[in-house]
């Protein structure tokens, strides 16, 4: 990493510290992450169909909804809390909260708690609908977060707090009141 | 009679000769030739560009895909001007696709809309917007080889697409290091949030400002094309880097520019409207144009100093 970055992600970091506990509880969160991506890339190697850097939207559509089929099927059953343990949404809220102090995060927060994501219905393992806008993620938000790979994305709907599967769409996990 | 006709050839001659000099000229759209449904009327379109032997020629549209008239109005308006300025391609400036990505949308959004400029091989590269799926960076005619984010170059120009919905610590490090590599002259960055807008509905989006400029000045970015408020707004060039929020390609919301805004050096939110721009060395002109032809915005702008 070269030095003007380190610099620029130092100072958007400031003050966040991690502490032993706290590192334990990332890693507690990152290896129920890889548990989740493992599985879903086991099922990705067994689609029927695949996408390239050059598919139709027949391809794609056809890859996205077996995808999702095939996951949903493969975590039959899951439910809230799993990835976002106790312990990692009490971490997670911190941060939030942390980030959230400013008088300058106030129209933030309006603008996350405004997005035109009314009608999400909120459930794990059923899939975030295509017809919905994502938030944007405060990017400076996501420098504090735990790291997550390619696979997921954190969401935001509402004050609620999600984890997205990047290709099939489908809400991994989520933390109700995740926003202060 | 015959003499009154000569005549008439004579000074149509001379005002086609003295107006393609001019910066401002009138072009009467023959060629080149649509490939099909470029059944252009023959009416006038006045382009503003130099038209420079090897100069790198571009067109930027955002937030295009309603799949509505006023999306359909300003494609067509698109292909009338690719007729007399053929732009070898688009930049899209993400929101490519609302409200649903099945194949029809396809279609209906994106491919039917602008056919007759991909059946002539213009390409189009997309940035994703809030309203986009991931896996359009699959899809054959967006560029993007499967990424969210990436780099591609047309003669000194380098071209960056980002991910802002998502802008995570992988693409800043990412930016940052092909950035830190980059040689090109013009070094040119589209994405769907502006970092600076007057706009009421989203306006400035300072958090992800807070990451990217900094990134942006260091490396010497020149230009910086953005949508996501559906208006037109050529900003005050900040810590001497160029803004355009472009977000008016498909969506419009009228009346939404903030008059007194001091980021402001042009605004237009009556109506639907493209960009069209040309890189010759170290000049980029660029004109904006709206759904009925008018010209609602044009210039020229310098090269910014590299920073030592």
């Amino acid at each position: 990493m070269s030095v003007s970055l380190a610099v620029v992600l130092s100072l958007l970091i400031t003050g966040a510290q991690v502490s032993t506990s706290d590192k334990q509880t990332i890693a507690t969160f990152e290896k129920r992450v890889k548990e989740y991506v493992k599985l879903r890339n086991q099922v990705k190697e067994k689609l029927p169909t695949k996408v390239s850097k050059d598919s139709t939207p027949e391809q794609i559509h056809a890859y996205m909804t077996s995808f999702e089929d095939a996951v949903r099927a493969a975590r039959a059953g899951a439910k809230r809390g799993e990835l976002f343990v106790p312990e990692v949404a009490t971490y997670i809220r911190n941060v939030l909260r942390d980030d959230f102090k400013g008088r300058d995060k106030v129209e933030l927060r309006k603008t996350i708690l405004q997005a035109e994501t009314a009608g999400v219905a909120v459930r794990v393992n059923y899939p975030y609908p295509e017809q919905k806008e994502f938030t944007e993620m405060p990017p400076t938000l996501l420098l504090k977060l735990p790291q997550l790979p390619q696979e997921l994305r954190y969401r935001f709907v509402g004050t609620n707090l999600l984890l997205v599967d990047r290709e099939n769409n489908v809400i991994v996990d989520y933390m109700p009141n995740a926003l202060p | 009679m015959p003499r009154v006709l000569s005549f008439l050839l004579l000074v149509a001659l001379l005002f086609v000769t003295i107006s393609s000099e001019a910066l401002f000229c009138e072009v009467f759209a023959q060629k080149p030739a649509l490939a099909q449904n470029g059944a252009a009327p023959a009416s006038p379109v006045k382009l503003t560009l130099p038209m420079k032997d090897g100069s790198v020629r571009f067109a930027a549209i955002g937030d295009t895909g309603t799949g509505g008239k006023g999306q359909q109005q300003i494609a067509d308006m698109m292909i009338r001007y690719w007729q007399v300025f053929p732009f070898e391609f688009v930049l899209m400036m993400g929101d490519n696709m609302y409200g649903g990505e099945s194949p029809k949308d396809f279609v209906e959004k994106f491919s039917g809309v602008y056919k007759p400029l991909l059946d002539n091989k213009v390409k189009f590269y997309a940035a994703l917007g809030n309203h986009d799926l991931a896996l359009q960076a699959n899809y054959e005619h967006f560029n993007m080889n499967g990424k969210e984010y990436y780099r591609f170059k047309k003669g000194n120009v380098a071209f960056y697409a980002l991910n802002s919905t998502y802008m995570d610590q992988k693409q800043v490090k990412w930016l940052q290091e092909q950035l830190a590599l980059d040689t090109s002259e013009w070094k040119v960055c589209f994405l769907h949030h502006a970092p600076y807008s007057s706009a009421k509905s989203h306006g400035s989006d300072e958090e992800l400002r807070k990451v990217v400029e900094p990134i942006f000045v260091r490396h010497g970015v020149n230009l910086v094309l953005t949508g996501h408020d559906h208006v037109y707004e050529r900003i005050k060039p900040q810590n001497g880097i160029y803004y355009f929020v472009s977000g008016a390609a498909g969506k419009l919301r009228k009346g939404d520019i903030k008059r007194s805004s001091p980021l402001t050096d042009k605004a237009f939110d009556t109506d639907l409207h493209f960009m069209l721009f040309e890189v010759v060395d170290d000049q980029l002109y660029f004109q904006t144009i709206s759904r009925t032809g008018e010209t609602i915005d044009t210039g020229v702008m310098a090269r910014q100093k590299a920073k030592k």
